[in-house]
């Protein structure tokens, strides 16, 4: 596997890595520390949250950074690897139940990427006082579902799944559309067709998809 | 977690002793111009530990003083240690001047710890040294304890915690904590445990933490549940049979260094270290010393001489040699590794990174348990659920996973949520009736539509399948027949799906 960052932590002052096929969404080189960001959304557009969690996790892992995940038990931390994550390098907290704003404050000073859902929607209070913390801890905060204020959303909006047929095949991959909206400096709209996962598990940038390709299995959501 | 009962036995004045200054002589043992150790006479005239030299001569001019030798004293004590190790085996050298043993079933044999205790004392104080022994849950009250009340006591089980509350903070060994800690208005022990763990671990540190398990009575630091799988013990032949001390103590401290070396690969050191030397004429001396990562590798090499210094001790010089006919080999295992915070570190390439983390898991544990908080290791397994354990941040991982073939193992790529209670599913074919698998893997009917849990029906658009796993079928306890799908319905998310037992159940979201 290649190295693409320092071995043993980020340096302070970098932004938290993100993986290639995400750059094209996400404004900057990276992930700049304090932010909140919002994966996926109300209804059809949580669909590819879990990957884009994942996805945000492997590239910051993979470049050196320390990550947590608070909140998701189900995490599928093979996928993550397959990604690219280290899971050496991976704290889990499955249960942190309605004390999940305790373990966010924490872990905001010790890791640079945490991947949280809440166990209820935060008060515009303890929202502002965690991005405060985010920011002096030099983190970055990745939430599912809502989330007052988030600096950066990242949603699938058109997802389609190749490799199964009708009782043949195996999955092999999606092609997705990513799509980041900000607010102030990541203020427009930017999209991009990934892989998300494709074969071997990787994310990687995919060609958007002829007019006429997989017309049956095509879902616009 | 009272794993048994700790036995310490503690030799006042142990530097001195070794000295050969009677206790009631006045006399010193100074290291530098600092009063390192005096006699009880000495005490009494006000000489004190740390005290400068000249000052104390001022207070007790007679006062006989010699220069601190921590090998006489390490020499002199392997003496005691094998007195007490002709009552029980297992004995541990904590440092020179202090041993331990676990009593519970030492207790058992001689009829009781209050016999136990008092045969241990009587067996010291017959070869001619003070002693002072006690009994506790952990060794750290079992310390406290031998030293209590002239002659040490007994602290009943359970009772660590209460016996520790009364005494001054300066016990823990930690002046720069102690002082802190006193100008917050903390003084006892007690007041210290009663000060949420998280919040100390959190002010104090990894070292801060450590302190109050020990004033709260518990163990400094939480054992490791498993052992590695690989052998860290190392051994050394002598081929002729070593016939000096010298020889053996310099293989020693080479032996020591690939010991370290050794254990900091799998980043953990131990709590003990076993030192067994095995001589010509086959007999095999053994003894445990207290290590907690802090012993060099020349520190080894001084246990290993104390250990050989005492067989000399008890013949002529001139056929010393000739006595133990030489040593044929010597081995050192590590005992009750732990991790080892100080070369993950190394390992982790940035010293802040570890502490910080450290420090945080620390608060979370506090909070929510000791499982709150896991890294994840691969492992091997078939289904998406199985190729994951997730550890305590702390507990040592596993040693080797089998990585084998996996035959039957759910292709790349993993599903991206896997749930730790599957949820049921519904699956059903075009005309609403159940799809099911007969025993031969033949499907009813192709899967049409799909719910999951008590969700919203949604219709298939493409699935794959069935997929048998057979696993443990020699265990008829443990064996289970499957069947795995692959599905992906109209909104657009795929599901890994599995039927067991006419029952269909979602392994894994595509999500």
């Amino acid at each position: 596997m290649e190295a693409r960052g320092p071995v043993g932590g980020l340096t302070s002052g970098d932004v938290v890595p993100v993986m290639p096929a995400l750059r094209p969404v996400v404004p900057g080189r990276g992930l700049r520390p304090g932010w909140v960001i919002r994966l996926g959304g109300p209804g059809a557009a949580a669909l590819g949250a879990g990957s884009l969690g994942l996805a945000l996790l492997a590239g910051a892992s993979r470049g050196g950074a320390w990550c947590a995940a608070i909140g998701l038990p189900e995490l599928g931390v093979v996928a993550a690897t397959e990604m690219g994550a280290e899971p050496a390098r991976l704290l889990l907290v499955d249960e942190p139940g309605r004390r999940w704003p305790d373990v966010v404050a924490a872990l905001i000073d010790a890791v640079d990427l945490i991947l949280v859902r809440p166990a209820e929607r935060p008060s515009a209070t303890a929202a502002r006082r965690l991005a405060a913390l985010a920011r002096r801890g030099r983190c970055v905060l990745a939430v599912h579902g809502v989330w007052p204020g988030a600096q950066l959303s990242l949603r699938t909006d058109t997802v389609e799944w190749h490799g199964l047929g009708d009782g043949h095949g195996h999955l092999q991959g999606r092609r997705a559309r990513v799509v980041a909206e900000g607010r102030g400096a990541a203020a427009p709209r930017r999209t991009a067709w990934v892989w998300l996962p494709g074969l071997d598990g990787t994310v990687s940038p995919a060609d958007a998809p002829a007019a006429d390709a997989h017309p049956s299995l095509e879902v616009v959501a | 977690m009272s794993a048994g009962r700790a036995l310490v036995v503690w030799c006042p004045d142990w530097p001195v002793t070794a000295m050969g200054i009677d206790a009631a002589t006045p006399g010193a043992v100074v290291d530098g111009d600092l009063v390192s150790a005096c006699t009880a006479a000495a005490r009494a005239k006000g000489v004190r530990r740390g005290q400068r030299i000249r000052d104390a001569q001022r207070r007790c001019p007679e006062m006989v003083v010699r220069d601190r030798d921590g090998d006489a004293e390490g020499r002199l004590f392997e003496e005691v240690v094998a007195a007490v190790a002709a009552l029980t085996p297992r004995v541990e050298v904590v440092r020179a001047g202090m041993c331990a043993f676990p009593a519970a079933g030492a207790a058992r044999f001689y009829g009781g710890e209050e016999a136990l205790r008092v045969l241990v004392q009587d067996t010291v104080v017959e070869l001619g040294h003070d002693s002072g022994v006690g009994i506790a849950d952990g060794l750290f009250a079992a310390e406290l304890a031998a030293r209590a009340d002239g002659g040490g006591v007994i602290v009943p089980p359970g009772g660590d915690a209460e016996f520790l509350a009364p005494y001054p903070l300066a016990v823990l060994d930690r002046p720069e904590l102690a002082d802190l800690l006193r100008r917050l208005g903390i003084w006892t022990l007690g007041d210290f445990a009663a000060l949420p763990a998280g919040d100390v671990a959190g002010r104090f540190g990894a070292d801060g933490g450590r302190a109050h398990r020990l004033a709260s009575g518990a163990a400094p630091r939480p054992l490791a549940p498993s052992t590695p799988d690989t052998d860290l013990s190392v051994q050394t032949e002598f081929d002729p049979p070593a016939a000096q001390a010298d020889q053996v103590i310099f293989a020693a401290k080479r032996l020591a260094e690939q010991l370290h070396a050794g254990l900091r690969a799998e980043g953990i050191t131990c709590v003990r270290l076993a030192v067994e030397v095995g001589f010509a004429d086959g007999r095999v001396q053994e003894r445990l010393w207290r290590h907690e990562g802090a012993l060099s590798a020349l520190a080894v090499a001084e246990r290993v001489r104390w250990q050989l210094a005492a067989l000399d001790l008890t013949r002529q010089p001139a056929d010393a040699e000739a006595a133990w006919g030489g040593v044929t080999w010597l081995r050192l295992t590590p005992d009750q590794p732990i991790p080892d915070e100080g070369s993950q570190q190394a390992l982790w390439g940035q010293v802040t990174v570890t502490d910080r983390i450290t420090r945080a898991a620390d608060r979370i544990q506090a909070m929510l348990g000791h499982h709150a908080i896991t890294r994840p290791v691969l492992t091997g397994g078939r289904g998406p659920g199985e190729q994951v354990i997730r550890v305590p941040v702390g507990d040592l991982p596993p040693g080797s996973t089998a990585d084998g073939p996996w035959p039957g193992r759910v292709p790349a790529p993993a599903p991206a949520a896997v749930p730790s209670k599957p949820p049921a599913a519904t699956v059903t074919d075009a005309g609403g009736a159940a799809v099911s698998v007969s025993a031969r893997c033949a499907l009813s009917a192709p899967p049409a539509q799909l719910a999951v849990a008590d969700g919203p029906r949604r219709r298939v658009t493409a699935w794959t399948g069935p997929w048998p796993v057979s696993e443990r079928w020699w265990d008829p306890a443990q064996a289970r027949r499957r069947a795995r799908f692959q599905v992906v319905t109209d909104e657009g998310r795929a599901y890994l799906l599995a039927l067991e037992g006419g029952r269909w159940c979602v392994e894994g979201v595509y999500d």
